[in-house]
């Protein structure tokens, strides 16, 4: 038994708010990324080594303690998407609260790196979801994403989260609501009976 | 190990405490990354250089590239004699040179590959985009990636340095073996 429960999302007084406040609002938005990281491959060990003391990427507002992506609002997509992932990447990214924010990291996760020519590999993980930057590196460094998230969070200072602004950059996804049944629903359909 | 787990608690607690205070008055090792530029390792692999005008679009690093991320076209000019009566000749012309970063695996065998010196190795990795057509790096965004590059290590001490100036005719080393004497740091 499932309920539907309304996802959060960005609300209409977004566009009317004067500017003082949307300054206010993004500046909260930019330095409290709770980051959900989607490791898929070697890309997520420098996703880890970003996370820890040494370059320790909390500093930078970006916090990995995100119980799960309804919780979270970056995902970092990194390493390889194969088709057999892809619907739950999709459908983890359908519980995670708008306004969200996707860095795709590596070259797998761009554009399928050096997979681009096999047959289960999801070219690129834009194919999916909408991506908001693309970090380049097969594995990039650690300061790759630290550069990264400083250029998502120059993004999110100047956006102006209207739900015609989204729409624009999610495309078809926008405001589609993903239903609880739909979420929480077994990944693999049961074969039909008497095939 | 054995012996420290009979030790009991209070001695274990006390040396961890005592391993907390050491470590809290050092200083934390982590590398201030927006403000202090980190130190990279020699011979990073960050981004691709292209030395555009060594280029004699021979193809071999599209060639060789596991990828297939480097696009290369160019076509044929006709040069015309430099002495009267003498022959006219063909020379490639570069039209583009692409590198797909998106694509890319950074084996670095195109430049291992390039016979003529035309691509390098460059330390930066601050390219992250938030549109992936601009991880395609045309061959203008790839020279300016020139200044980026490293000197080339030093020789070995006592390693010959080759006193003539070859000639014109037969260029056996590409390489000018002015070796700079500073360290290769980015």
């Amino acid at each position: 038994m499932t309920t539907d429960l309304p996802l959060p999302r960005v609300g209409p007084a977004q566009v009317a708010a004067p500017k003082p406040m949307r300054l206010v609002l993004n500046w909260g938005r930019r330095y409290s990324l709770w980051v959900f990281n989607f490791g898929l491959a070697c890309c997520a060990i420098e996703f880890i080594a970003a996370s820890m003391a040494r370059h320790d990427f909390i500093r930078l507002g970006v916090i990995p303690f995100a119980p799960g992506p309804r919780q979270a609002d970056l995902m970092v997509v990194s390493g390889t998407v194969t088709d057999k992932m892809a619907p739950a990447i999709r459908r983890l990214y359908d519980q995670m609260p708008e306004p969200k924010y996707v860095i795709s990291f590596g070259a797998c996760s761009n554009s399928g790196g050096p997979y681009w020519d096999s047959y289960c590999v999801t070219k690129g993980v834009d194919q999916l979801i909408p991506v908001d930057v693309y970090v380049p590196g097969c594995p990039p460094r650690p300061e790759a994403l630290l550069q990264g998230i400083l250029t998502l969070q120059d993004r999110i200072a100047s956006e102006r989260p209207s739900h015609a602004s989204l729409r624009e950059k999610l495309g078809p996804y926008a405001g589609r609501r993903a239903s609880a049944a739909e979420v929480s629903r077994p990944l693999v359909a049961p074969p039909e009976a008497g095939t | 190990m054995t012996d420290q787990d009979k030790k009991g608690f209070v001695p274990g607690l006390l040396k961890g405490m005592g391993t907390t205070a050491r470590a809290m008055t050092r200083h934390a090792h982590t590398q201030e990354y927006p403000d202090v530029s980190p130190q990279l390792p020699p011979r990073s692999r960050g981004v691709i250089a292209l030395e555009e005008s060594n280029c004699t679009s021979c193809m071999l690093c599209a060639r060789e590239c596991p990828d297939w991320c480097i696009y290369i076209d160019s076509h044929k000019e006709t040069v015309p004699p430099t002495t009267e009566g003498g022959r006219e000749r063909k020379e490639n012309v570069l039209d583009r040179f692409a590198i797909d970063f998106s694509l890319c695996m950074y084996c670095g065998i195109c430049i291992e590959v390039c016979p003529f010196d035309a691509l390098f190795w460059s330390p930066e990795f601050e390219y992250a985009e938030t549109d992936i057509r601009d991880l395609l790096h045309e061959k203008d965004r790839l020279g300016q990636w020139m200044a980026t590059v490293p000197a080339p290590p030093a020789l070995d001490q006592g390693a010959p340095v080759d006193q003539p100036e070859p000639t014109e005719s037969a260029p056996s080393e590409p390489q000018p073996a002015q070796a700079p004497d500073e360290d290769p740091a980015p």
